[in-house]
């Protein structure tokens, strides 16, 4: 698993955003799904900024940071492949794909690949059971996935990036 | 009022009370692990649970309020297996290293286990194996003896308002930490050390190192600075191990700061001096004190036989009433000299003096009580958590339970600041104007303001940043409170215009009507822990002891009725008189107990040079000083830890010093000094024990009776309540009628409009203006020999804001010059949006590099009082590329 540096956060963004939410009782957790929306994660730098333009608790919005598992603390993948391995897509072989991702990109549940363009995130349930197994990519949903089918997603996602990438 | 029924005994209690509450008024002990007294129930230990006889249900009694009738069992056999229940669940994960763990013999926890019994568990158990967090150098977390109280975080939050520590992840895997995994960065005021139920938190300074049963307790008073906290200092073979503090005891009710809990290893360092030495062929050479004292008494017999004021002496404010007044009366009686000045004096008497001539007495007017009942409280220049830690505390209940206003008026930010309703910016120099515009505003009438009243409110107003709305609001506020009180503090009485400044807040306060009630008045902030108690005792040349007019014939008179001998004193004066009598060669011997005058001044003044002159100087202190390079004696003095006496808190309480440990080496008190030297010279003010001295003080000025706070709670061995009994004493603060009376006939004085204050020049040049405070961590100069306190802060930096340091590029702890035509100096930059613009911070207590020397050599004096005071200079500031 790769472990590659920390995004360096736009304090203007910080700062608009701190504006735009004021310093109110709850407004901590629409703070972070902001963040992370922005940066796929919530740096440490971030809450170092938020906390002295709103002055809440560094202490309290780490709390709130770890209490939620929609929040991560690490970077990750520019593509997050979030299979479900609920009671649905498990009893229809959730766990061949999740087995397949781990084979091809040598990654393990949690993790990112070292180009940081996958990360592997097994979940509980997308709520899309009727479409099992299924997994889900940023936004878009993908059903009755197989290892194969999977497999093809994954190239499918790799020359995406690739035309993305490239200069037009 | 409703009545209840605890255990079948009658109580009645107040409708909004807890059944717990009720439960201490029966006198039953309910016991709780995450119940506080000081803060808002939790309800989330489930171990305080009590049975309703009628409804047969369980419920946590510190969470649940009364009815009347209401029937309550706190043991029946049902809560007796809620209990058990509840901590076989709390054991589950808990490792059981009693053993090895610093809190068994003193844990709630293990207190708790013992009684229900809880030592098998019908559960599978699984001990939590987290590695401790040990990153702070003060507190070991460990997460695995944790019962999630929450107690610690609370007070950090609740009590403290610091918001170290936090809960961090859920469910079984949630741990208390700071956040993002980094090292705890906060007050180490230790409370949540002292409020956890288990070994969860530990003190990293003393783990391992002892047994809670095998250690002495003995209750004393901190001296460090004026709050006056009741703290255990306990000891093991007459070594220091620990010092705590009892939840509810004292004006502190159980919370210390990181100074007075963690600063004692000074004292039992090889450093301390422990014997006296006298200066032979240019070196000092220990001795013997059958030997030093005659040498030193003939040395001052010498001297003082040409003359009256030929000797004088300096007192430091951290020795006990009983010292204070040997000293003074060594002095007056003795060296037969009125030169006598105390640390007590360098700034605090610039407020001390006005309000002394106004109220006719330095029993504060308002206690900490008052602040809770104060709806504005103004503060003024001054900085309460680090200068008074508990008054800080205060303040901040105020405004967090009792929803107090408070304005803050100062130039920078400090921990509190945060929490003012309005933070009313003032450049530095403009505070005395401030207050003189501020008191003008409300006590002149529209017929008698004075002329110049405009112009000064517009040069506020322009010169100094002062923001006009905020300006108008806070008017508007104090004319319309009906209770209110301001705190002035270090900064506030440093300023060249303090006195002033103080007598323009004693008109406006008299002109509120903020006298006569409760919840009003004027606190202000001594700088070190018995600087009331050293004025009162007269170790100052304007006072004899009570107060009294040092010239007064009347006053002598009396005291020479009470000493049975003539006084026979000069003039007399302070620092400013010293110096300048042994310039002159008027002075001829200076002694000085536990004051170094050479901390005060700039090395670009002559101040060295001056203290050349002198024939005999002797210096009693702790420690080799810089004073002792030019000492002909240097004389070992016994700690606050050693003591016994009595010492005056910002609130007027007269509170014990009881010895922990025995004097170290052959150290003396400063009293037993004195009086060996005036037996020594046939004087008959004879050696007679601190307790003698103390019967003396209390019968000659009866209401100085020693008096503490009467607590409203006080916690058991589980955590239980119990009901404090209230103690008869004498009041601690200034009667509000005699004060009132006399603030009425100064308030003649005030009719006419008082001269303006001037706003202040401050010396040097360059841009920016360059601000010695006091840090949170030290006190003085003897901090920085305690090895505890100096992991907290270990040396000078440099607070700069944000902005300018944007500007100049210049980022965090890189080093920058600051200089003048006086000095230079390198300091690691901190950056913080807490102060303005153009104003660098900088701790004043570290001896390297020399700060003192940006300082101008002339001498700065401020207020009428000529009080010694280095508080602010002009610098440039470069960035060291």
């Amino acid at each position: 698993m790769s472990q590659t540096k920390h995004i360096e956060v736009d304090q203007d963004f910080i700062e608009n955003l701190c504006d735009e939410f004021g310093n109110r009782e709850g407004t901590v957790v629409q703070i972070l799904q902001r963040i992370q929306e922005k940066y796929g994660y919530v740096p440490a730098d971030a809450l170092d900024m938020i906390g002295e333009y709103l002055e809440i608790p560094k202490s309290k919005m780490y709390g709130v940071l770890t209490f939620y598992s929609q929040f991560y603390r690490e970077p990750r993948g520019k593509y997050v492949l979030k299979i479900c391995v609920g009671t649905a897509c498990h009893v229809r072989g959730a766990g061949l794909l999740v087995d397949k991702v781990k084979e091809e990109l040598k990654i393990e549940p949690g993790e990112n690949t070292e180009d940081m363009l996958f990360t592997l995130e097994p979940v509980s349930c997308l709520g899309s059971c009727a479409l099992a197994p299924m997994a889900m990519v940023t936004d878009t949903a993908y059903g009755k996935l197989s290892p194969d089918k999977m497999l093809g997603l994954i190239k499918d996602l790799e020359s995406e990036h690739l035309s993305a990438s490239e200069p037009a | 009022m409703v009545k209840v029924f605890v255990n079948g005994v009658e109580v009645e209690v107040d409708a909004t009370s807890t059944i717990l509450k009720a439960a201490e008024k029966a006198g039953v002990a309910i016991p709780t692990f995450c119940y506080h007294p000081r803060m808002d129930p939790a309800g989330s230990c489930r171990i305080c649970a009590v049975e309703l006889e009628d409804s047969k249900r369980v419920v946590m009694s510190c969470v649940t309020p009364v009815a009347e009738g209401m029937r309550i069992l706190t043991e029946s056999a049902k809560v007796a297996d809620a209990r058990k229940t509840n901590l076989e669940l709390l054991l589950l994960h808990h490792p059981l290293d009693c053993p090895v763990c610093d809190c068994g013999g003193e844990c709630p926890l293990q207190n708790m286990s013992f009684a229900y019994g809880a030592s098998d568990s019908r559960f599978e158990s699984h001990r939590n194996d987290e590695v401790e967090d040990l990153k702070s150098d003060v507190l070991v977390f460990n997460s695995n003896r944790c019962i999630l109280c929450g107690k610690c975080v609370r007070i950090c939050d609740e009590v403290q308002d610091v918001h170290a520590i936090g809960f961090i992840n859920r469910g079984f895997d949630t741990v208390i930490g700071p956040p993002l995994g980094k090292k705890l960065d906060c007050e180490f005021c230790g409370d949540c050390l002292e409020v956890c139920p288990t070994g969860a938190i530990t003190d990293k300074f003393v783990r391992y190192q002892y047994r809670p049963w095998q250690l002495e307790k003995t209750k004393t008073t901190c001296t460090y600075c004026a709050s006056g906290c009741q703290m255990n200092v306990e000891t093991e073979k007459e070594a220091i191990i620990r010092v705590t503090s009892s939840e509810g005891e004292g004006p502190n009710e159980g919370s210390i700061c990181a100074i007075g809990r963690f600063g004692f290893s000074h004292v039992q360092s090889t450093e301390r001096l422990d014997k006296p030495y006298a200066r032979s062929f240019s070196r000092l050479v220990p001795t013997e004190w059958d030997s030093v004292i005659p040498e030193i008494a003939e040395r001052i017999r010498k001297i003082a036989g040409t003359g009256p004021d030929r000797i004088a002496t300096l007192v430091s404010p951290r020795i006990t009433l009983e010292d204070a007044y040997l000293i003074q009366g060594f002095t007056r009686r003795v060296l037969r000299s009125n030169f006598i000045d105390s640390g007590a004096r360098y700034g605090f008497m610039n407020a001390a003096f006005p309000i002394a001539r106004a109220t006719g007495t330095l029993r504060p007017m308002v206690d900490h009580q008052d602040l809770l009942k104060a709806k504005v409280i103004l503060v003024i220049g001054a900085d309460p958590t680090a200068e008074s830690n508990i008054t800080g505390l205060f303040l901040k209940r105020a405004i967090r339970k009792e929803k107090a206003r408070m304005y803050y008026v100062g130039s920078e930010s400090v921990s509190i600041t945060a929490r003012a309703k309005e933070h009313i910016r003032v450049l530095p120099g403009g505070e005395g104007l401030f207050a003189w515009v501020l008191s003008e505003e409300i006590a002149g009438e529209e017929s008698s303001r004075h002329p110049e009243f405009l112009a000064k409110k517009e040069d506020l107003f322009k010169s100094f940043n002062v923001d006009p709305q905020a300006y108008t609001k806070l008017v508007q506020d104090l004319r319309e409170s009906p209770t209110g009180v301001i705190i002035t503090g270090r900064v506030f009485h440093r300023i060249q215009s303090a006195s002033d400044a103080m007598e323009s807040l004693l008109r406006m306060t008299n002109a509120l009507g903020w006298v006569e009630k409760e919840g009003c008045g004027i606190l202000p902030l001594p700088e070190v822990g018995n600087d009331l108690g050293v004025l009162m005792m007269g170790a100052t040349h304007e006072w004899l002891p009570g107060l009294l007019d040092s010239q007064d014939p009347e006053n002598k008179k009396k005291w020479e009725a009470t000493w049975g001998e003539p006084l026979s004193y000069g003039k007399g004066g302070g620092l400013k008189e010293i110096l300048e009598g042994i310039k002159s060669g008027a002075i001829k011997g200076l002694i000085s107990f536990g004051e170094n005058p050479l901390t005060h001044f700039s090395p670009n003044s002559e101040v060295r040079e001056i203290l050349s002159k002198l024939d005999l100087l002797v210096s009693v202190d702790l420690f080799q000083t810089s004073l002792s390079d030019q000492a002909h004696f240097l004389l070992p003095a016994a700690s606050s830890y050693e003591r016994s006496g009595h010492v005056v808190s910002v609130e007027g309480f007269v509170q014990a010093l009881n010895p922990a440990m025995t004097y170290w080496g052959e150290s003396l008190t400063d009293g037993e000094i004195v009086s060996r030297l005036a037996e020594c010279m046939g004087v008959p003010f004879a050696t007679r024990s601190t307790g003698e001295v103390s019967k003396e003080i209390f019968t000659l000025m009866p209401d100085l009776s020693p008096s503490t706070r009467n607590g409203d709670h006080f916690m058991g061995p589980t955590g239980n309540l119990i009901l404090p009994t209230i103690v008869n004493q004498p009041p601690h603060k200034a009667d509000r009628k005699t004060v009132m009376k006399r603030m009425a006939s100064r308030a003649e004085n005030w009719k006419s409009a008082i001269t303006p204050i001037q706003p202040e020049i401050i010396s040097g040049e360059g841009d920016f203006v360059f601000a010695l405070n006091k840090s949170l961590f030290h006190s003085g100069k003897m901090t920085l020999l305690d090895p505890s306190l100096m992991k907290m802060e270990s040396s000078a930096f440099v607070r700069i804001n944000r902005q300018t340091a944007k500007k100049l590029k210049i980022k965090k702890n890189e080093n920058v010059l600051i200089e003048n035509s006086y000095g230079s100096c390198i300091l690691p930059v901190e950056l913080t949006s807490g102060v303005t613009e153009n104003e660098l911070q900088v701790p004043y207590h570290f001896d390297s590099p020399d700060l003192m020397g940006l300082f101008p050599g002339e001498i700065n004096y401020s207020g009428t009082c000529s009080t010694v005071t280095m508080l602010r200079t002009r610098v440039t500031l470069k960035k060291i590329e």
